[in-house]
């Protein structure tokens, strides 16, 4: 199979409004795709679907060849879909080591009465586990705040800091919500370099929503149109620039940059 | 290598640690050796019976335990649970069970500290306070299973209805369904000496019961440090800084929680137990609501989440209204000739602390440096970080 | 395009109506275990059942006034004011300072009866004054913190005022004479005290009023509109400030007036009365559907009815598990059926 995930027939409902209709969704392997649309497309609706925030009225997730549709957010986690935040939601009164070791929760198999006695075996669960938050914190250039509050981190690094916590997850899934929202262009190219440089050296897909077009132009490999819950085109950012159906549903807005 | 958070918190709790162990040593010193002393001064000796009675000091030191147990549930988690008498009770009344002659139609010894021939069931205080500490873990498991999912406001009263249900079973235990569960108002008089070594401890060993009950309480701060350390604490922080992240990271909410609320309801076990054995007995009138606040306000004044804070928080707290606003009292009056009900003012000064800590000083007396942040900072609602575009 | 008849027909995932139909059992069976404990009870001695029913309703037109207060702040600011209930403890002990200390008022005349009705309003002055100036000093600094802060506040909020009562009333109950009419009367051989009618004379009045603020006048509309989204209602121009301490001197008054019901009809007032009754007052805003106000009315009623038969009939539990059976009733509501009877689900949008 080379999709690593598929998603089926995927309607929300909210009382009487169908946020998202019935869309298809897949993400291929190694891959990087986008979900763009106007506002109150459904988007951020279909996102949290796919994370288990909520729980689509119908259709189906599937996984690595697993059913998630049903399950709690966190199992969504432990599973390999990992996600960011379009306001960051770090926890900044932990350092940005400990925001990682959070995220590596379910990986680790310590128990009450091991932590309670430090046994050789959760020292050394500890001890592997720190060291691959730091690896995790260098491959994404923040290396030097490992013991630093989150909280303290200039806006970039903190963007950054989202983003190696879902890789602590160790995904084959990332899902990005809004990573550039506030950057400027020269700080969004260097986050374009970034996801070419994790989509090259790890096994991993990623998935954008993003409101800025030149960084979906440039880094996506397909682009899924959304309006009013309805996907309207599908296809390579050739295609979609030239989608007459898409650039009206923007309103002739085809080309925006934050 | 700058100096890390996590260097400091080392280095801060090891001063603490020597700390708590000069004054826990000076404490035993004093009321097993120096007290009963012929060559005491009489001024002294009346002056510490007056202020610091040791009984008030082991006291103290029960109210201190329960507090660490509370402190890991409001603390670490950041659940409100304002029903944990419950467990204090539960544990009073496996002491009253398990180490009295309260079931005088049985007759099970083990390791007890009474004679074979003794009626009841007699087990090894210390089996007991492992006993009375998983029962209660039990009942946390029970209680926090169906409640956990409800958000902040309606999970403190439905802890506190449970504070209300569990004491009010026990004081009409009497006829509960037929059966005879703790005497009710009567309650269970005379709880087994305290086994060690070759003596036992009965209720006016003080000083020895001193040292027994600074050793709990060490007990109970190693068991938070090494928690919080490890995954399950960072787990906790985490859900108690922003739950929905927490989630979407991998950590499994109700799991979680019920954890903190099962070690938390283990600590007020033994607690509960320490002072059944201080007391000499179990009595149902003296758990009501107000200890449940009491402790509440113990673990706030002292900075949620910092054990050497609730310590200080709760030993200050519950020194005032056991005997430190008598004694105050007694003197205030005899120096003013007046008459006034000093006692009486404990709903006032705990109120008052509640209050006025959240208003003006929500991280505590010691704050957890990160506290500090955490309650001074606008509430993240849901609604936003997950895509809502503000208005 | 989205179809319109889909819309209609959605009724829920899955896991979403297995929930509602097991809810649906539970209710039923519920109700059922009721009436056939009420159906016995009647059967065993119709007499007491129905004095015991008029007792219950009573207490409940009680706690009705109290819910009141509780579901209109927890409506709007999402608050549980857990100082209400001890707000209505020192109403009732400022009742019986006006009536029978400073207007030396103690028997049933019209010189009684005159105090009573100046009694009524300046407790419900009192009421409101007492919960504004409660919002103004600590809720109103901690709208913006974390849940916990103002949770925690409100809780020691509720113990200065249980001090201020032990210093005002004294630590032992103490008895009042009543000045309006109490004598018994008799219907169909249950005995009604002449206070429970008028109580009924007052508080439905009272309800009425409330409802007529609430839903016809612009101060009532500006509450409904704060509690529904804050920063749209001050976008609109509503001062949510005035708005919110205006629902807390209603929530206010109907807890002076209860107090004042509650020490005519009883003629005993405790320090500790706000404890106990509040605790049941929150029970029946909970009940009825927290933020609904006729469900604050609904809930009173039945719990005060269900905790009356409790109490009072041969074939109960009797009054030593009272407190027992309404928090029970508490827990299962708050876990099973958190909007509780009258209240929407609401299906957010996040």
């Amino acid at each position: 199979m080379s999709n690593v995930l598929e998603a089926k027939g995927i309607s929300v409902q909210f009382g009487g409004l169908l946020a998202v209709n019935s869309v298809d969704f897949d993400i291929p392997k190694q891959s990087v795709v986008s979900l763009i649309g106007p506002n109150g497309a459904g988007k951020t609706t279909f996102f949290n679907v796919l994370t288990g925030l909520y729980k689509p009225s119908a259709g189906s997730i599937n996984y690595d060849g697993r059913d998630i549709t049903d399950l709690p957010p966190h199992k969504i986690a432990e599973s390999g879909i990992a996600r960011t935040f379009q306001n960051i939601r770090l926890f900044g009164l932990m350092t940005a080591q400990e925001n990682l070791l959070v995220a590596m929760h379910s990986h680790l198999k310590a128990g009450i009465t091991s932590t309670i006695l430090r046994t050789p075996k959760q020292r050394r669960e500890e001890r592997e586990a720190e060291e691959r938050a730091q690896e995790i914190l260098e491959f994404a250039g923040i290396g030097k705040w490992t013991h630093e509050f989150a909280r303290n981190l200039s806006y970039g690094d903190q963007r950054r800091l989202e983003v190696a916590r879902a890789l602590a997850l160790q995904p084959k899934v990332l899902l990005l919500d809004e990573p550039t929202a506030g950057m400027n262009p020269q700080e969004s190219q260097v986050f374009i370099d970034f996801v070419r440089r994790l989509v090259k050296e790890r096994d991993i897909s990623i998935m954008l929503i993003e409101h800025d077009m030149k960084v979906v132009m440039s880094v996506s490999e397909r682009i899924t149109v959304l309006d009013q819950g309805e996907k309207i085109a599908e296809g390579t950012p050739d295609q979609i620039k030239n989608n007459a159906r898409v650039v009206e549903a923007y309103l002739g807005k085809a080309k925006d940059s934050k | 290598m700058a100096k890390t958070p996590a260097n400091n918190v080392t280095k801060s709790n090891r001063k603490w640690v020597i700390g708590y162990s000069i004054a826990g040593g000076l404490l035993f010193a004093i009321y097993q050796f120096l007290l009963p002393w012929e060559g005491l001064p009489i001024g002294i000796y009346d002056a510490v019976y007056r202020w610091m009675p040791p009984a008030a000091v082991n006291e103290s030191l029960v109210y201190v335990m329960m507090a660490l147990g509370l402190n890991i549930v409001v603390g670490y988690a950041g659940l409100l649970d304002l029903g944990y008498v419950a467990f204090w009770a539960i544990g009073g009344y496996c002491a009253g069970w398990f180490m009295s002659e309260f079931f005088y139609f049985l007759n099970v010894h083990f390791f007890g500290s009474v004679p074979a021939e003794a009626p009841g069931i007699h087990i090894n205080f210390w089996m007991v306070l492992v006993i009375g500490g998983f029962v209660c873990a039990l009942f946390g498991v029970l209680i926090g299973a169906p409640t956990l999912r409800l958000k902040s406001d309606y999970l403190a009263l439905v802890t506190l209805g449970f504070g209300e249900i569990i004491p009010q079973v026990f004081f009409n235990g009497e006829n509960f369904f037929g059966f005879n569960i703790s005497n009710g108002t009567k309650g269970i008089v005379v709880v087994d000496p305290i086994p060690v070594g070759v003596k036992n401890l009965g209720p006016f060993d003080y000083g020895w019961k001193l040292l027994i009950f600074m050793l709990l309480t060490a007990l109970l701060v190693f068991v938070s440090l090494r928690l919080r350390r490890g995954r399950l604490g960072r787990a906790w922080l985490a859900i108690r800084e922003d739950e929905l992240a927490a989630s979407m990271m991998g950590v499994p909410l109700m799991r979680t929680k019920l954890a903190s609320y099962a070690v938390g309801a283990f600590a007020g076990g033994v607690g509960g137990v320490a002072f059944a054995t201080h007391v000499n007995g179990v009595y149902a009138e003296r758990f009501n609501f107000a200890i449940s606040i009491f402790l509440l306000a113990m673990v706030v004044l002292g900075g949620m989440g910092n054990v050497w804070g609730v310590i200080l928080g709760a030993f200050i707290l519950s020194w005032v209204n056991g005997n430190g606003l008598s004694a105050f009292g007694s003197f205030y009056n005899e120096r003013m000739g007046t008459d006034v009900d000093f006692p009486s003012f404990t709903f006032l000064l705990f109120g008052l602390v509640l209050i006025l800590m959240m208003l003006f000083r929500r991280e505590g007396l010691l704050p957890e440096s990160r506290l500090k942040l955490v309650l001074n900072e606008e509430e993240i609602e849901d609604a936003e970080a997950v895509g809502k575009k503000a208005k | 395009m989205a179809k319109v008849a889909e819309v209609h027909k959605f009724r829920g995932t899955p896991g979403q109506i297995r929930r509602q139909r097991i809810e649906r059992i539970g209710a039923v069976v519920i109700s059922f275990i009721l009436a056939a404990w009420i159906l016995v009870n009647i059967i065993e001695s119709p007499s007491q059942f129905a004095q015991v029913a008029v007792l219950g309703l009573r207490n409940g037109m009680l706690y009705a006034l109290i819910a009141l207060g509780y579901t209109l702040v927890y409506g709007i600011i999402e608050l549980i004011n857990f100082a209400h209930g001890d707000l209505f403890m020192l109403s009732a002990v400022f009742s019986s300072y006006f009536i029978t200390v400073w207007f030396a008022q103690d028997e049933s005349n019209p010189a009684g009866w005159f105090t009573f009705i100046s009694c009524l309003f300046a407790v419900m002055a009192f009421g409101a004054t007492v919960n504004v100036l409660i919002e103004r000093l600590a809720y109103r600094r901690l709208r913006h913190a974390p849940r916990l802060a103002p949770l925690i506040t409100a809780v020691g909020m509720s113990f200065l005022l249980n001090f201020i009562g032990l210093k005002w009333n004294g630590s032992t109950p103490r008895q009042w004479p009543t000045v309006i009419p109490n004598n018994d009367i008799y219907i169909a051989d249950v005995r009604i005290n002449a206070t429970t009618i008028l109580l009924f004379f007052v508080g439905v009045p009272l309800l009425l009023a409330l409802n007529f603020i609430v839903t016809k006048t612009k101060s009532g509309k500006a509450m409904r509109a704060t509690a529904q989204d804050k920063d749209a209602a001050a976008l609109m121009g509503i001062n949510v400030n005035r708005t919110i301490a205006f629902t807390f001197a209603i929530g206010g008054a109907m807890a002076g007036a209860a107090g004042l019901l509650y020490q005519q009809s009883i003629g005993t007032t405790n320090y500790n009365l706000g404890f106990q009754l509040g605790l049941i007052a929150f029970t029946s805003a909970v009940l009825g559907g927290i933020g609904n106000l006729w469900g604050a009315v609904a809930g009173g009623l039945l719990i005060g009815f269900i905790q009356g038969l409790n109490d009072g009939l041969p074939i109960a539990f009797g009054q030593q598990w009272s407190q027992t059976v309404v928090f029970t009733i508490l827990i299962i509501i708050l876990v099973f059926k958190p909007a509780g009877l009258l209240g929407k689900v609401t299906t957010e949008k996040v």
